[in-house]
């Protein structure tokens, strides 16, 4: 099946709001106070230091989305430049990763909903995790509809999130309560300048959901370098300029210890007005980062099927949508079950983990692309070559090394996980079954010994009676089980 | 022989299978409910290794099982 069936339908217009609303998701609005007490004042160079940082492997991105405008994003690049199991593991931790945002987005938005119900005295009809899941059950329909639906939603979503952070901004500008020129200060000094700027760079992540939907963009050559370099721009400027706003009305100190610093800025110039607003403007922001990492995630599954390295029916075009809809409900369907449980902290890390993973091979693919195919078409090449991919590649090197120990460990745990994931679609069949087999042989050994123990020595598991022959009967049962199930993925049956 | 085996697969994949993901679920219990933590003195030190192991458990399980149910289909 050729890639020409995903329909060319997103213009510079729409594919600029899909790369902000990746960007600006519900995390801006509570990641200022803490940032603000790392970096005080001095935040605002932070953001744009961020900024800047982002704009060298967005350059890359650019450069590389001209050149190769297939589905997949950084998954395509790295394939283009280096194949194999490096480009599997780009694309694995992008799926996994734009998963997480969706799920962590979907949370984000119901938590925000619940608050703003009980905040209004209002009966509380829908747990968080089921408004979680409805959520994402109406984005993914969206994304079925269409890139066309998907992307016109994702226009209105962020039109009106621009205008909200808009009225704030000039709000927040004609009536600053401070007089005289904002004063730099930052109280951590440089390295609390450089742990603020690892903490704030997450809100600027995301954007590169341009790059993953480029075979849907309407005259790729042009159109991607201006969308990406278009969003990252738009991207300083508008955090920028909130976090100076924010700063002119509270000071920093103030921020640190609030749950929602930007509601609470917005309260104390715009009454609860204000609060409203930005919580309106939070929800927004979550939803469209649900509708952007949704169509993200798929695209893809999509592509890491063409290869081969997912089912195939992931790359299955509906014939009237034309969109690859089972890749959509299957990442769908990990998504809501990933919300419903709301475990927030560990998506959160993932998705940190895989997008600064994802900067690092496009910076790596565009270095190596340049050497290796130094005549392909690029309809725009990054200027002062090779600065800005080295840069691009040191600075989010130097993010891992900042970023919380946990992060790095689910990082490890799902680069694992991708591991099985690629032995079992590239190693053979028999293999496979051979493998498992033995780790049901260990499984049954392990349970048995468990059984010898509670037979011989009862006192070395201290539980009562009862509990001890359950966990008897239990380990027995276990241990048989597997011992057969190992005996039967190793032999084949002759008669066949 | 072929007829025995292939039910036999498919008890066994399926007994697999739903071991996997009781695991899985009883994982998401531990982590989630601290009546069940308490219940099995799980420590706040042993929550995310008894929830990684709960999980490698259930995962190696549901895929055992459903490895041995396609084989035989």
């Amino acid at each position: 099946m050729a890639e020409e069936h995903l329909k060319r339908e997103l213009g510079l217009l729409q594919a600029t709001m899909m790369g902000l609303g990746g960007a600006i998701c519900a995390g801006v609005f509570v990641t200022l106070g803490y940032a603000a007490s790392l970096a005080g004042t001095a935040l605002l160079i932070a953001m744009i230091l961020c900024g800047i940082i982002n704009l060298f492997t967005m350059l890359s991105y650019a450069e590389l989305g001209a050149a190769i405008p297939s589905a997949g994003g950084e998954y395509t690049f790295a394939k283009a430049s280096f194949g194999g199991f490096i480009s599997f593991v780009t694309g694995w931790f992008e799926w996994i990763s734009n998963m997480f945002y969706a799920a962590f987005s979907a949370v984000g938005f119901a938590y925000m909903v619940s608050y703003a119900i009980q905040a209004s005295k209002m009966p509380l009809i829908a747990s968080v995790s089921v408004i979680a899941v409805v959520t994402v059950v109406v984005f993914t329909i969206i994304n079925i509809k269409g890139v066309k639906e998907t992307g016109r939603t994702e226009t209105a979503l962020v039109v009106v999130l621009l205008g909200i952070l808009g009225v704030f901004t000039f709000w927040g500008l004609l009536t600053g309560q401070r007089t005289g020129p904002l004063q730099l200060s930052a109280p951590g000094d440089f390295l609390g300048l450089l742990r603020a700027s690892a903490f704030i760079f997450v809100v600027y992540l995301g954007g590169e959901a341009i790059a993953v939907a480029q075979a849907e963009i309407k005259d790729p050559g042009r159109t991607i370098p201006r969308a990406i370099l278009l969003t990252s721009l738009a991207l300083i400027a508008i955090y920028t300029s909130v976090a100076y706003v924010v700063f002119r009305i509270v000071p920093p100190e103030e921020l640190a210890v609030k749950e929602s610093p930007l509601a609470y800025v917005a309260e104390q110039f715009m009454g609860p007005l204000g609060v409203g607003i930005v919580t309106v403007a939070g929800s927004i922001a979550a939803l469209s980062s649900v509708n952007t990492a949704i169509m993200a995630q798929s695209r893809v599954s999509y592509a890491l099927a063409r290869d081969g390295y997912f089912p195939r029916v992931f790359f299955k075009i509906h014939k009237d949508f034309g969109t690859p809809c089972l890749a959509i409900v299957a990442g769908a369907v990990l998504i809501a079950a990933t919300a419903a449980t709301g475990v927030v902290n560990f998506v959160a890390y993932a998705t940190d983990f895989g997008f600064i993973v994802g900067f690092i091979f496009v910076n790596l693919s565009l270095i190596r692309l340049r050497m290796r195919k130094p005549n392909l078409r690029r309809p725009f090449r990054v200027p002062l070559y090779p600065l800005p991919p080295v840069l691009g590649i040191v600075t989010s090197a130097l993010l891992m090394l900042f970023i919380e120990p946990s992060t790095l460990l689910i990082g490890i745990e799902l680069f694992i996980l991708g591991l099985i994931v690629y032995c079992i679609r590239m190693v053979r069949y028999y293999r496979i079954c051979l493998a498992v087999g033995g780790m049901n042989f260990g499984v049954s050994g392990f349970c048995a010994l468990l059984a010898f123990i509670i037979v011989s020595d009862p006192l070395a598991i201290s539980m009562p009676h009862p509990m001890a022959l359950v966990s008897l009967g239990a380990a027995v049962f276990v241990s048989l089980a597997y011992f057969i199930a190992g005996l039967l993925s190793i032999t084949e049956d002759k008669g066949r | 022989m072929g007829k025995v085996r292939k039910t036999i697969s498919l008890l066994i994949g399926g007994i697999q299978c739903g071991l996997g993901v009781l695991a899985s679920v009883f994982a998401y219990l531990v982590y989630a409910d601290s009546w069940m933590r308490g219940l099995l003195a799980v420590t706040s030190e042993e929550l995310y290794i008894s929830m990684f192991l709960l999980l490698v458990f259930g995962i190696f399980s549901v895929f055992s099982g459903l490895l041995l149910v396609n084989k035989e289909r």
